[in-house]
């Protein structure tokens, strides 16, 4: 008589079963095998990883409102490339004098606002302004060197006290961001910008919405609609991919390159990237202090292993990344030599070290596991200590209470970071306080570049930091998309050709 | 049953009050704070000092307790610090993934426990028997991330049945689109939950075999499957009940790991993002919630089982 019941259970699995089997079809997988005409009502979806905590360009920190908010919502004077040359925007052209103290842009007069207002250069010169009075906005410090903002006829006109060779550069990023004067849009969930997309919607921990701009000055946005996925979890975003739920897949894991490729839908595309995986020391006190334990540390890693275990990158022995002005080839410095770590430790009297990383918990666990066998390899205990990023930010970062550090700074040209004494790494040498300064004023690009290459070069030998890897921007890209950049993704994802064909 | 009524809801309000001011402590002690998130890298003392200031997040903490506590009463759980936008209205836009999710979840994890805590209990000596309370018991030990990570590749990749992640974009518009993007992750919780409960029945329907009533009842001519349906399974019904409370305990963390891994936009992933922000008011008022509904459900469970259990309500009467 037991089996009824067994029977009823049984019915009641196999009811279940058909309800699955039922709930089938219904999405449609991309067919990579057409290429046809890119279609202007398309509508493309990409997995972003890092959600911004707020829209509010002016004033939240976050590469990831820069990400998608930068270039394609708001624009400046000036705007990038990925090859990271400077390219005008707002800005039709400009001069600036010999002598490097007065640059003046003339603004275009055939750009409005979302909202349909027009753009006056009264309003560049109204946004320069607040934004450089404002110590809350980002970046206002960056402006610090301006004098004055004018506006006259269509020409803007910005004075300086002294020359600076990172002005343009400074305004291609959040302070030289063109806003509306007096606009009374509610920037943490709206915006109101003059790129070729407007934001239609955000659903807070899911998405963002994009769609194109139809009174954009420029060319016109190739697609109708961009979804910005959210999806923090790398094994999601795979499977996302894989079930057709997402065009285009940023942040991937390089070492799932296989996985992604086998089923002909995407390839993997491998961008130059500004991410320098830095290990910070804190060499105020204590045997970090002593250049030589620094020094030791450094060779006493592996760096090849990094960039294998990432199955990307490229490895990096100083603060300039090769998309960077001042970069050049510093691997002689710190060459992986477990030997003359010893050495050095020997020679430094240090025994038995036990040191302190904090790292954010968002990191890949190999990297921490990578550093601790490379240094117990040389007698250095080193304890992992995983944080969440609030954590780090006001323990090593603010605080700089911490011993070793470990963060990707995705920045583009922050080598200023090594010439600030203040800044969390701690690091105070004057005469790299110098050059930067010299480079600052210099006028000319390649004198530029000379004199950060000498700077960045006494960083590294003296140990300032260790540098693990230069990180590249592995983007799985549909087979039916065009025109998606791959360079430095992380920190601008400039959208304007990209375009999707549905076949 | 009116008295025990009054002081059961003595205690929920009690147990409410205390679990706002240890969610209050408890989040002050985290380390960093929203203003130095907002500012971020690059930032100085001076700008993160008026950015605290214009938040109010210098005020004292007592101050700050109260000024939200006084709100809660007033029937307003704060606003977020980043958006503005009120804890309530954000609850009502997540709940509408992470309640169905919840009852779904749980129907699956019934739908599973009871049919088979049941029979494993009656096979219990047997082959099938044994296997299925090693099959739940080993169910019960997975990690719900990995029997997710299972589901999503079978079902989502390989078969192509159903979403691997995410929900609708135009929400419940469309009934089937959101349906069937819950329905891996209510079976992950579902069946995680399902088996642990599953061994509960399975143990409350061995000790209802033993029971003389039941064995009465089957020397009154009732077969022994018979005799445990009618006047077992009411006792193992109350059993369940009891651990139900647990249970929504169990399935609210599960949704919380779960939304995570299926990039779901429910209350769970909204809780991660803004203790991830130190988005206090926010997480504060949106624990608050959570925990209010763990008691109550507790208290109505308390309540359920007296009014159902004859022996309960003597007790006491």
């Amino acid at each position: 008589m037991h089996r009824r019941t067994a029977l009823a259970a049984t019915a009641l699995l196999t009811a279940g079963a058909l309800l699955l089997s039922a709930c089938t079809g219904g999405d449609s997988s991309p067919d990579p095998t057409t290429t046809s005409a890119p279609d202007p009502d398309a509508s493309a979806v990409i997995r972003l990883v890092l959600e911004p905590s707020n829209l509010d360009i002016r004033e939240t920190a976050g590469a990831a409102l820069d990400q998608i908010l930068v270039d394609n919502i708001y624009q400046g004077l000036v705007s990038r490339t990925p090859e990271q040359d400077i390219v005008p925007a707002l800005a039709e052209d400009w001069d600036v004098s010999a002598d490097g103290l007065t640059y003046t842009f003339s603004i275009r007069d055939d750009v409005t606002f979302h909202d349909g207002q027009e753009l006056t250069p009264q309003d560049v010169a109204w946004s320069l302004t607040t934004r450089k009075n404002t110590p809350e906005w980002r970046d206002s410090a960056r402006l610090a060197n301006v004098e004055a903002i004018t506006a006259e006829g269509q020409d803007v006109t910005l004075t300086l006290t002294e020359p600076d060779s990172s002005l343009l550069w400074n305004l291609t990023g959040r302070a030289g961001i063109v806003l509306k004067e007096g606009d009374t849009v509610d920037y943490k969930t709206k915006a109101n910008g003059t790129g070729p997309f407007l934001l239609d919607s955000w659903r807070q921990g899911d998405s963002i919405t994009f769609v194109r701009n139809d009174g954009y000055w420029g060319e016109e946005a190739r697609v109708a609609e961009v979804v910005f996925d959210y999806i923090p979890e790398t094994q999601a975003a795979l499977n996302a991919a894989l079930a057709g739920e997402v065009d285009v897949v940023t942040g991937f894991d390089a070492t799932l390159k296989e996985q992604i490729e086998a089923t002909g839908d995407f390839a993997l595309v491998l961008g130059a990237s500004t991410d320098k995986g830095t290990l910070a020391f804190n060499q105020t006190t204590g045997p970090l202090a002593d250049q030589r334990v620094r020094q030791a540390i450094r060779q006493a890693i592996d760096h090849e292993a990094f960039v294998e275990a990432l199955g990307a990158g490229e490895t990096l022995y100083g603060p300039i990344p090769p998309l960077d002005p001042g970069h050049e080839d510093l691997s002689d410095i710190a060459p992986y030599d477990p030997e003359a770590a010893r050495a050095l430790l020997a020679e430094a009297g240090v025994e038995d070290l036990t040191l302190e990383l904090t790292i954010p918990s968002f990191y890949p666990t190999t990297i921490a596991q990578i550093l601790v066998s490379d240094l117990n390899e040389v007698g250095i205990t080193l304890e992992v200590n995983s944080v969440d990023f609030p954590t780090w930010l006001n323990d090593v970062y603010f605080a700089k209470d911490y011993e070793l550090s470990f963060v990707l700074h995705t920045e583009a040209r922050d080598f200023e970071n090594w010439a600030n004494p203040d800044y969390y790494f701690t690091y105070d040498s004057l005469e790299v306080q110098r050059l930067y300064a010299e480079a600052l004023e210099a006028t000319d690009d390649a004198e530029v570049s000379d004199l950060l290459a000498q700077a960045a070069r006494i960083v590294s030998e003296e140990a300032g930091g260790d540098w693990l890897y230069n990180g590249a921007s592995v983007v799985a890209v549909g087979a039916h998309i065009t025109g998606m950049p791959s360079v430095n993704v992380n920190e601008r994802l400039n959208l304007a050709e990209l375009a999707k064909s549905t076949g | 049953m009116i008295r025990y009524t009054l002081t059961r809801l003595a205690l929920l309000v009690l147990g409410l009050l205390v679990s706002s001011v240890l969610i209050f402590l408890t989040l002050r002690v985290l380390p960093g704070d929203i203003a130095q998130l907002i500012a971020g890298t690059n930032s100085t003392p001076e700008q993160i000092a008026a950015i605290r200031d214009r938040l109010g997040l210098d005020q004292p903490l007592l101050a700050q307790y109260l000024g939200w506590i006084g709100g809660v009463l007033r029937g307003e759980l704060g606003s977020s610090l980043l958006t503005g936008s009120s804890v309530g209205s954000e609850l009502i836009e997540k709940a509408q993934v992470t309640v169905p999710l919840g009852v779904m979840s749980l129907t699956v994890a019934l739908l599973f426990s009871l049919p088979f805590g049941v029979l494993s209990a009656l096979r219990r000596g047997r082959a099938d028997g044994t296997a299925l309370t090693v099959g739940s018991q080993a169910l019960a030990a997975v990690p719900v991330v990995w029997a997710g990570m299972m589901l999503v590749v079978v079902f989502a990749v390989w078969l192509g049945w159903l979403p691997a992640q995410g929900f609708p974009r135009s929400g419940w518009d469309d009934p089937a689109a959101a349906f069937r993007s819950l329905l891996l992750p209510a079976l992950t919780i579902g069946i995680v939950e399902g088996a642990m409960l599953m061994r509960f029945v399975r143990s409350a329907t061995m000790q209802a075999i033993g029971q003389d009533y039941v064995r009465t009842a089957a020397a009154k001519g009732l077969t022994r499957t018979t005799a445990l349906i009618r006047h077992g399974l009411p006792n193992v019904g109350l059993s369940v009940i009891t651990v139900l409370g647990l249970q929504v305990a169990g399935i609210i963390v599960g949704a919380v790991v779960i939304e995570q891994l299926f990039s779901l936009p429910g209350i769970g992933r909204m809780l991660v993002a803004d203790v991830g922000a130190r988005d206090l008011p926010k997480v504060q008022g949106e624990l608050l919630v959570l925990t209010g509904f763990v008691l109550i459900v507790g208290f109505v469970v308390d309540l359920v089982h007296r009014a159902i259990d004859p022996r309960q309500r003597e007790a006491t009467a």
